[in-house]
């Protein structure tokens, strides 16, 4: 995969938590500039303010809908429980890249903002998440 | 404003990740490399391609730590910057 240095998109980062989870969630920068075919890290951070651990899940979405086909997570916090204990605050990274292919695509050619979604909900036991591959 | 006869756009499902989810840092074991990261970012006008030496550092960290499923670099994307280190003699700052 080579990056396409002539296609420079700005990726915004939003951060939500659903009414349910006392989480603060924030992501760590309000944007960076990638280029598609070029791996890239960007963090978020969660912290639990009150006194009881709470266990949290999160999905993501990607605007404009019709670059999500391109964004690629290698890693991240999302779809998988993640406790935080009482006052506990942790970096949330998340690893990925805009395919190459992106560039290519004469329906993307307008596009130079992508903005990246995650939002936290509380996994409560016996709940049942709309998440992909939530059990 | 689309219409439903447009049979060419994909609605957008969210995936998981490729690898999976990063375990949580609880004991901020990499938090020194994540704050060099950061400063990078800051410093370069938030490119991230001036700041990808600094990224393959905090995943380093991870990986030597558990965090992170051990990967070789080459897979990640840092292909030309392994080159690189192992063409100069390696600079720790």
């Amino acid at each position: 995969m080579e990056p396409v240095r002539d296609r420079r998109i700005r990726v915004t980062f939003n951060a939500d938590t659903h009414a349910s989870i006392q989480w603060n969630f924030k992501p760590q920068q309000s944007e960076i500039w990638v280029v598609p075919g070029e791996t890239a890290l960007a963090f978020y951070k969660a912290k639990n303010p009150t006194d009881k651990p709470i266990i949290g899940i999160s999905t993501y979405n990607v605007v404009p809908f019709e670059a999500g086909q391109y964004f690629n997570k290698i890693q991240c916090f999302c779809f998988e429980e993640q406790r935080l204990n009482p006052q506990e605050e942790v970096d949330m990274p998340v690893f990925f890249y805009i395919d190459p292919e992106f560039a290519e695509d004469p329906k993307m050619a307008k596009v130079d903002l992508i903005t990246l979604s995650y939002t936290f909900f509380e996994a409560k036991e016996g709940q049942k998440l709309p998440l992909p591959g939530y059990q | 404003m689309s219409t439903a006869m447009n049979f060419s756009s994909k609605s957008f499902t969210p995936r998981p990740p490729d690898k999976g989810a990063f375990p949580l840092d609880h004991f901020g074991e990499c938090s020194a490399f994540k704050e060099r990261f950061m400063e990078c970012l800051r410093h370069s006008g938030y490119e991230s391609a001036a700041c990808r030496q600094s990224a393959m550092a905090y995943l380093e960290c991870r990986m030597d730590r558990q965090l992170m499923a051990n990967e070789p670099l080459e897979k990640l994307g840092f292909k030309d910057l392994i080159n690189e280190k192992s063409e100069e003699k390696p600079e720790k700052s």
